[in-house]
């Protein structure tokens, strides 16, 4: 097709149109899938699942050997200047166990006020535990891929967290793998609050790994360097109380946080139910922001 | 003209079985380079099977049947998450652009490819921005710009993996 006319060949030359007629074919029948995804995302559910399959368990395996790579680098890192690192773990461990010893305290104290206002305890159980094993490389959107999918119970709109904080919810679940949207994807906008003060915020990913708090009420920045943000619980889809991110940056009306959970270095990723079941109902139906 | 004696190539080497498929296959390949683990927190990292599938077309007219660009898309918009058709639409736009630019251009070297890649990789960002933004994702527009600085700086090895794998396949 490089020439206008491929020659006298009327064979060529019908060839060409109808090559010319294919592209314009496929143009057309992107565009319809490509809407089709936008308005309803629903409708590849099946077949992104399936490639999720095939993608998945690939990473899976790999993942042991990068892993093993990393730690060995991790590894002899550790060895250097291993002294003075000890005296730091030391007085850290002491702190800790101030802080901890603080921590049962209150915890005691607050199962009494519980018990004493009749508060309702709700249990969360874990409904499956998977290793982080890819994400979206080159995209404005930010997806992590988990090596659990819907044969271990996962299924759409599940929160996903890890040990150090939060990492996102489930936005497309295969049999073997689901794929997560993070915490710092644009899309995922989560109901929040400061540690310190308990001032309500908004975290919203701003596509580089990054997170934007801003506080509800406009007024007063109330932001701090080293501000631990954890979630509020508001909006019945992810649970209260678990950290999200740690605010590294002031800018005119909020500030700019690192996930606590760095989904490159997290080993294992929780996946829990909805807080409020209605909640993912009402998500599943307006579906999960898109893909 | 070089006397095929004379080359020091081998004499009877010709294409490798399947050599029609190869090229497809390469691009299907980079596109499952998405299930490679590797977590990135920036997302700066060159959309492979694009990269690839320029690379190719921009090496030769006939790399594969046009057409065959619209099943490549889906292949990369299932690996690599992003909104089914993007690729579609994007890559069998591509091949219609690249085949009337070929009708246009006397003659080409490595700046103007390079420069189309450049464009084509442009398009490709700028559309994957949009879309984000239109499902709800809008990041800010200079997000855009490491990820396109790094793949436009990434052609020219896919563009040189590619020239090998073409005369591998081709037995030269």
């Amino acid at each position: 097709m490089a020439t206008a006319r491929p020659g006298w060949s009327r064979r060529a030359q019908y060839g060409l149109f109808f090559s010319f007629l294919a592209l314009i074919a496929g143009i057309i029948v992107g565009v319809i899938m490509l809407v089709l995804s936008l308005v309803a995302p629903k409708s590849y559910e099946g077949i992104r699942g399936v490639a999720l399959d095939i993608t998945g368990p690939i990473a899976a395996s790999l993942h042991s050997v990068t892993a093993t790579a990393k730690g060995l680098v991790t590894g002899a890192g550790d060895y250097w200047d291993a002294a003075s690192q000890n005296a730091n773990l030391r007085r850290e461990g002491a702190e800790m166990r101030r802080q901890i010893l603080k921590a049962n305290a209150i915890l005691q104290e607050n199962s009494q006020l519980k018990a004493a206002l009749q508060l309702r305890e709700r249990t969360r159980d874990a409904i499956a535990a998977g290793r982080i094993v890819g994400s979206s490389f080159s995209s404005p959107r930010r997806f992590a891929i988990l090596s659990v999918g819907a044969n271990d119970g996962v299924r759409v709109g599940m929160p996903v967290r890890s040990a150090d904080g939060l990492v996102g919810r489930v936005i497309d679940a295969g049999a073997l793998a689901s794929r997560v949207l993070l915490v710092s994807d644009r899309a995922n906008i989560v109901p929040a609050r400061l540690l310190r003060g308990g001032i309500p915020v908004i975290s919203q990913g701003r596509g580089d790994g990054t997170i934007d708090v801003r506080p509800l009420e406009v007024g007063r920045n109330p932001f701090k360097r080293g501000d631990i943000i954890i979630t509020s619980g508001t909006g019945g889809l992810y649970p209260p109380l678990v950290p999200i991110a740690r605010v590294v940056k002031l800018d005119d009306d909020g500030a700019v946080a690192i996930p606590l959970a760095d989904p490159a270095n997290t080993s294992f990723a929780i996946v829990e139910p909805a807080y409020e079941p209605a909640a993912t109902d009402a998500e599943s139906v307006a579906g999960p922001g898109g893909p | 003209m070089v006397r095929a004696a004379l080359s020091g190539r081998q004499i009877g080497k010709g294409p490798v079985l399947y050599a029609g498929f190869i090229p497809a296959i390469s691009v299907v390949a980079a596109s499952l380079l998405a299930a490679l683990p590797i977590v990135s927190s920036s997302g700066w990292y060159p959309d492979f099977g694009y990269l690839v599938l320029i690379s190719w077309r921009l090496l030769r007219s006939d790399p594969w049947p046009a057409w065959w660009a619209a099943p490549l898309g889906l292949v990369n918009d299932l690996f690599t998450g992003a909104p089914v058709g993007l690729s579609i639409t994007l890559w069998t736009a591509t091949m219609l652009a690249l085949d009337l630019i070929d009708r246009r251009t006397m003659w080409r070297d490595y700046w103007i490819e390079w420069g189309l890649a450049t464009v084509l990789l442009a398009i490709d960002e700028w559309l994957q921005w949009r879309l984000a933004a239109a499902v709800g994702a809008d990041v800010t527009g200079w997000a855009i710009v490491p990820p396109l600085i790094v793949s436009i700086c990434v052609f020219p090895m896919s563009a040189w993996l590619v020239a090998r794998i073409d005369r591998w396949r081709l037995g030269r």
